[in-house]
Formats: C-alpha cells, sequence, structure tokens
C-alpha cells in the first residue's frame, strides 16, 4: 500500500467509524413518495416559527394549520407557510382539520398537557416541545396519554437526540475513546431579559409566563433540560438528586425568577453533572462537556469536539482527522458524515451542522411516523428529562437539595 | 438617557437606539428586534451552512424549494431589481465568480456566458407554486446587498407594531432606518469626503465597490465592465430597505440612475468627482475627530 492510498484508508476508515452513529440518514422523510402528511401547528411564537422555517426545507407533507391565540403571532406564523388556515383554539383546529394527522406543539410549557392529550386523543401523532410540563403531574398524564395510543408516535422535543454530531460524539463517549465518565458541565449564557413585548397590556403575564415561578422552571428547567437529557442520554444513567441557587444579578425589574443559576445534579453511580446558567452574560453560550480518562468531549449543538490525553491510546485516524486550537488545547473536530466528505477530500468542509438541530428533530418524527416506528425521543424519554429539571428547578428556587424519588422516571 | 441594543449580526455591528427612556417593555421590544436581526441572519446568511439560503443554495439544483411570504418576496424584489437594473443588481454574480475554481465540472466558457445572462438565465421563481429552482448545478445566491436591508424592515415592522415613536437601527452604518418625526443626520463617506444628509421615517442605504475580492480585485461586475461609482446612497420610505439596498448596489455598477429606478427612491451617486444627486440634499460636513 502506498502511503498515499493509506493515508487515504486510514481516513476513510476514520469516516465509517465516524458515520456509524449517524444511521439512519436524515431526512428519510424528504424521500417518501405518496401522499402528504397533514401537519399543524399550536404556538406561533418564536420557537413554534422556527419550528414552520425548518420544515419548509422538507418534503412529503403540508401544513394545513396554525393555532396561536394571540393575533399578531398567528399571523407571523401564517406568513411562514403556504395555505394554511389560522385558528385561535387548539380544539377546534382538531375538529376542523381532521387531515391534520400530526400536532406540533410550541405553547408555552404549562400549556403543553391539554393540547397533546387532546391531540392524543383525536388520534393524532405529537411533537411536544422540552420540557414536557412544569409539574410531575401533568408529564406522567402526557406520557399515559401517549402509552394508550401505541399506533401514534409522540415526540420530546429534545433536539440532542437526533443531533448528527451529537449522535456521533455519543458514540465516541461510549467507546474506549472516552472511558470513565469522570464529571459533566453544561451552561447556558445568554444576554436577555427574557421578557417579551404583549402586543396589548392584559396579555402581558401571558406573554411573560417564563419569569412566573409558579408555571415556569426556569434557566434549569426551560433551558437546561435540553443538557440534561443530553447527559441522560450519553449516560443512560439518571439522577438521584438536585441541588442548586440563583439569584438576580442584572434584571432586577421587580421579577421574581433567577437570572443566574446553577444546579449540580448527583447520578446514582456518583457522577456529577454541574449545570451553570445566566441571562446577564453572553459569554461561551450553550455546551455540554464530558470529561472521561482517556478524552474530553465539548458539545455546541452545532459543533463538537474530542480532546484527547497525552496518555491515551492512539487509534491512528487521529493524525489525519480536522484539527481546531482552543489556547493551549487541540480538539479533533468531530465530523457528521465523514466518510462521504473524506472520500471527497472535503473532510473541512463537513465542520459543522448543514441544518439547525431542530430540523434534524423534525426530520426525525415525521419519519417515525411514515416508517410507523416509536419516535427518536419517546414520552418516556421527555419524562424522565423533564422530572430531572422540575427538580433542578425546584432547587434552584428554594436552595435545598431535591431527592429525586426513582418511581418518579416510570409510568 | 435613550436605551441602546447591540449585537453582531448579519457579518456585522447591528445596533438599536431608542429614543424613550429604558423600561421593561421598552427593552422587551428593543430585544424582539434583535432577535428579528438575528432570526433574518440564520435564515439569509451566506456563510453559515444552517441557513435557509444555504439550503436553497445546497438543494435547488436538484428540485424547487417551497419559500414562505416573507422570503418569497424578497427574491420577488431581487428578480425585480435585476431586470429593471439590466443586470446590474445580481445576487448570483459571486456563486459565478466562485464556482470558477470549485465547480470543475462547468468549462469556462459557459462561465463567462452564464455570466452575462446571471439571475435572469440561471434563476426560476415559480410565482403559482411560490418555490425556487436553478437551472444550474453550482449556482448559489449571494443576499449580502440586500439580507441587511430586509432584515431591518421586518425588524423595523415590530417597532411600529408596538407604537414605537423614535428610533435608529442600523446594520454596519451601511443600511440605516430612522422611525420618528425627528430628522437624523447621516454622514456618509465617499472618495470626494464627508458628506451628511437628513433621514427622517425612511431607510437609507450605502454601498461602495468593496465586498467581493476574487485573486484580490474588487468586483462589482456588469457585464465584464467596471464600476462606474465609488458611492452610492439610496433613501426610500418605511420598510424599503431591501429595495434601497439593491439599488445603491445597481448604481454603483451603472454610475448613473437608470430611468427604471422607483420615483420612491431616492439617490446620489458619487463617481470619484463630484456628486449627482436626485432629490437628496447633500451638505458637506467636517471630518470628523
Amino acid at each position: 500500500m502506498t502511503e498515499s492510498s493509506r493515508r487515504e484508508f486510514i481516513i476513510q476508515t476514520a469516516g465509517a467509524l465516524t458515520a456509524m452513529a449517524l444511521l439512519p440518514s436524515i431526512p428519510a422523510i424528504a424521500r417518501q413518495q405518496g401522499d402528504p402528511l397533514g401537519v399543524a401547528l399550536v404556538g406561533a411564537g418564536r420557537q413554534g416559527r422556527s419550528i414552520l422555517g425548518e420544515l419548509g426545507k422538507l418534503e412529503g407533507f403540508r401544513v394545513m394549520g396554525v393555532c396561536d391565540s394571540d393575533e399578531s403571532r398567528l399571523s407571523s406564523g401564517l406568513r411562514r407557510v403556504q395555505g394554511a388556515k389560522g385558528f385561535a383554539d387548539h380544539r377546534k383546529m382538531l375538529d376542523e382539520l381532521p387531515e391534520a394527522s400530526a400536532i406540533f406543539i410550541a405553547t408555552p410549557t404549562h400549556l403543553h398537557r391539554q393540547v397533546a392529550v387532546d391531540a392524543l386523543q383525536a388520534g393524532r401523532h405529537v411533537y411536544c416541545e422540552a420540557p414536557l410540563s412544569n409539574t410531575v403531574e401533568d408529564c406522567r398524564a402526557m406520557v399515559q396519554a401517549a402509552q394508550a395510543a401505541p399506533k401514534l408516535v409522540f415526540a420530546s422535543g429534545l433536539e440532542g437526540r437526533s443531533n448528527p454530531i451529537y449522535k456521533l460524539a455519543r458514540s465516541f463517549y461510549r467507546s474506549d475513546a472516552v472511558r470513565d465518565a469522570v464529571a459533566i458541565e453544561a451552561q447556558q449564557f445568554q444576554k436577555t431579559s427574557w421578557r417579551f413585548p404583549a402586543s396589548n397590556p392584559a396579555r402581558e403575564n401571558e406573554v411573560n409566563w417564563r419569569l412566573d415561578p409558579a408555571v415556569s422552571l426556569g434557566l434549569p428547567g426551560e433551558e437546561g433540560v435540553h443538557q440534561f437529557d443530553v447527559a441522560l442520554w450519553f449516560t443512560d444513567r439518571l439522577p438521584a438528586s438536585a441541588t442548586g441557587g440563583g439569584s438576580i444579578r442584572l434584571w432586577d425589574d421587580g421579577r421574581n425568577m433567577a437570572d443566574t443559576t446553577f444546579s449540580t445534579l448527583r447520578f446514582d453511580n456518583g457522577l456529577y453533572m454541574h449545570h451553570q446558567a445566566s441571562l446577564a452574560n453572553s459569554y461561551g453560550g450553550r455546551t455540554e462537556t464530558l470529561r472521561g480518562s482517556n478524552a474530553t468531549i465539548k458539545l455546541a449543538w452545532t459543533a463538537a469536539w474530542m480532546f484527547k490525553e497525552a496518555d491515551a491510546p492512539t487509534q491512528g485516524w487521529e493524525v489525519y482527522a480536522n484539527r481546531q486550537q482552543f489556547h493551549n488545547e487541540e480538539g479533533i473536530t468531530l465530523i457528521a458524515d465523514a466518510t462521504k466528505l473524506a472520500s471527497q477530500g472535503k473532510l473541512k468542509e463537513g465542520v459543522g451542522l448543514p441544518n439547525p438541530p431542530l430540523y434534524y428533530a423534525l426530520a426525525d418524527f415525521l419519519a417515525s411516523i411514515r416508517a410507523g416506528e416509536p419516535a427518536v425521543c419517546t414520552a418516556p424519554d421527555g419524562l424522565r428529562a423533564t422530572v430531572v429539571a422540575i427538580h433542578a428547578a425546584k432547587a434552584v428556587m428554594t436552595g435545598e437539595e431535591q431527592v429525586i424519588d426513582p418511581s418518579l422516571y416510570e409510568v | 438617557m435613550p436605551l441602546l441594543l447591540a449585537t453582531a449580526a448579519l457579518g456585522t455591528r447591528v445596533e438599536l437606539v431608542l429614543d424613550e427612556p429604558e423600561s421593561p417593555g421598552l427593552r422587551a421590544v428593543g430585544e424582539e428586534v434583535i432577535a428579528e436581526v438575528h432570526h433574518w441572519h440564520e435564515r439569509l446568511s451566506y456563510f453559515q451552512p444552517e441557513s435557509l439560503l444555504s439550503f436553497i443554495n445546497r438543494s435547488a439544483a436538484h428540485r424547487a424549494v417551497a419559500l414562505d411570504e416573507d422570503v418569497w418576496s424578497l427574491l420577488s424584489l431581487c428578480r425585480e431589481a435585476h431586470r429593471a437594473s439590466a443586470g446590474a443588481f445580481d445576487p448570483t454574480l459571486a456563486g459565478l465568480l466562485g464556482r470558477a475554481t470549485t465547480h470543475a465540472g462547468v468549462p469556462a466558457s459557459r462561465h463567462d456566458q452564464a455570466a452575462d445572462a446571471g439571475w435572469a438565465a440561471l434563476v426560476e421563481l415559480d410565482d403559482d407554486r411560490r418555490t425556487i429552482r436553478f437551472r444550474e448545478r453550482g449556482v448559489r445566491l449571494d443576499l449580502g446587498a440586500v439580507a441587511k436591508g430586509f432584515a431591518l424592515d421586518r425588524a423595523s415592522d415590530i417597532l411600529r407594531r408596538h407604537g414605537v415613536g423614535g428610533a435608529l437601527l442600523h446594520a454596519g452604518t451601511s443600511s440605516v432606518v430612522a422611525i420618528g418625526a425627528a430628522p437624523r443626520t447621516i454622514g456618509v463617506r465617499s472618495a470626494g469626503g464627508l458628506v451628511t444628509v437628513a433621514l427622517r421615517e425612511g431607510c437609507l442605504s450605502v454601498s461602495a465597490p468593496r465586498g467581493k475580492v476574487v485573486d484580490g480585485t474588487a468586483h462589482i461586475r456588469h457585464r465584464g465592465g467596471p464600476a462606474l461609482a465609488d458611492t452610492a446612497l439610496v433613501i426610500g420610505p418605511l420598510g424599503g430597505g431591501a429595495e434601497a439596498d439593491a439599488w445603491s448596489t445597481a448604481l454603483i455598477v451603472l454610475g448613473t440612475r437608470p430611468m427604471a429606478m422607483s420615483d420612491a427612491l431616492r439617490s446620489a451617486v458619487h463617481d470619484g468627482r463630484r456628486w449627482t444627486s436626485h432629490r437628496i440634499q447633500l451638505s458637506p460636513a467636517p471630518e470628523a475627530a
């Protein structure tokens, strides 16, 4: 074997390794033939409009309805799709659009339960944003409704599980490349007041539900749930307790919700996950770092890197991998679809995701419906992550340790 | 004291100045405006692989891509500006220049041929189905010339919807929106020095022949000819930012205002020696310290 063909072989072998977690290839739905699947959205706020935007890239379905009780948001949502009918009430939409067989739920968290249960009882597939709800009782009711309709797909919108880069990183995490789990850290930093303008003063509280401790899980719940789920999914472990705290560091505008929080999850095997979040500073954004005794994986939703320990065994392919410098550390870029790109000599072009993480979650949901298979992220998956988020939120609000009853993870 | 919000988006610094004193409600409106700018950055970025535009550039040669109402209106505007400017404004140009080296399957002579026709030959907008399709592989749209103006248009809709009486929003100082009765003085630098214009309840776009650089040479190209102006500015009504952006780019190439340009747009062009103005009052300004 010549040096160049050996090099090519190693690169392609590395590609095969890195690609193994990417199956099934993403927009399977785009390749489906036959009648388009009718779908509808409930909740046309910022996240709902993002859902409509990403759906616009997929084929094989038709958005038939958009529902929101706020006229301005409904109008913005309807601009994102062609030929959809607008509704102010989700029950009316379910009644009038029987051909909309899948419902995307992007309402405020505390309103998920009613919409999800109604949709399932009306025989519709459901994609529900995470956290599933703000109470364990609601979550369990949703899971029970999903289990009572086994022919319907219920997807929990925890996007990490559909993210090609995260799937790839998980395959490394669960291989010898990372080995013994040491610690997990996650952060969510953004500079924003988390306050939304209301179209009229009467809707002020309704629009700013995130700032209301009675219905909102705050930063660890509303944002951290996705990151907690990454830890649950990568480790296949469940936390036994949560501690935490928080305070108002910047947005002292009369709110009762901390704008800066920390929380720590203690897993049943002694592993700890530390989560930090703030609305007062944006440095570093949203990342998760999983440390092992052989390597550390850093995840940033549209990109990921692996940092090997100096004494970790070399597997050969690292020599040709794409690398990025972080101060004194050099990270190996984890590239989705590396086999194909390596064969085309375009490995560097594969850095980053070609679509936002939401796109892959939606594509997976639609593909599950077409295939008649369970969702990539099921209702029980959503329940477990939400139970963790609820306890972390309570720990932050009370400052007291929250022991998690293991029975809450099951229905 | 006015409220200032800023962010990095659309390849530049975006700033919003709200004339009223800070309050939680006003800040919430400002943050919604900034979020809207980010939304369009994420959808229209030429460089971010996950943007809608990158998706169109990857997919439209293989299949028709359905567009929402907003993106459809922007691409329809591009088609109209390309036609009315006789090809001087052409979002396919960057892709054509780039693919000369990246898309080996197309012979060089074909590139010259395609470059002459540009958008008209390469891009198909289906008005009935509201879709876009490329007629060749390797075509790429770069909406950099209009994305800022379009994002500011959508963002200023939010300001008006929430009844904000006075605001200044700009992206990299080349696209500006002013809301409110009080005129704002905007400085514009050309090869001839600094001048000022007054902007009130409207949008302003400034272009110069910089940005697309191939082999070290600045390219704003029109059928092989050089750029005929060094600075062009266009003032339009509120909501007309994308159109103003398209025309300020076209005027750099054309050097003079064409008959086909809408009378709702005022313009001024500096050809390296002097300004030629159409309904814009330019005032000399002392150099900033």
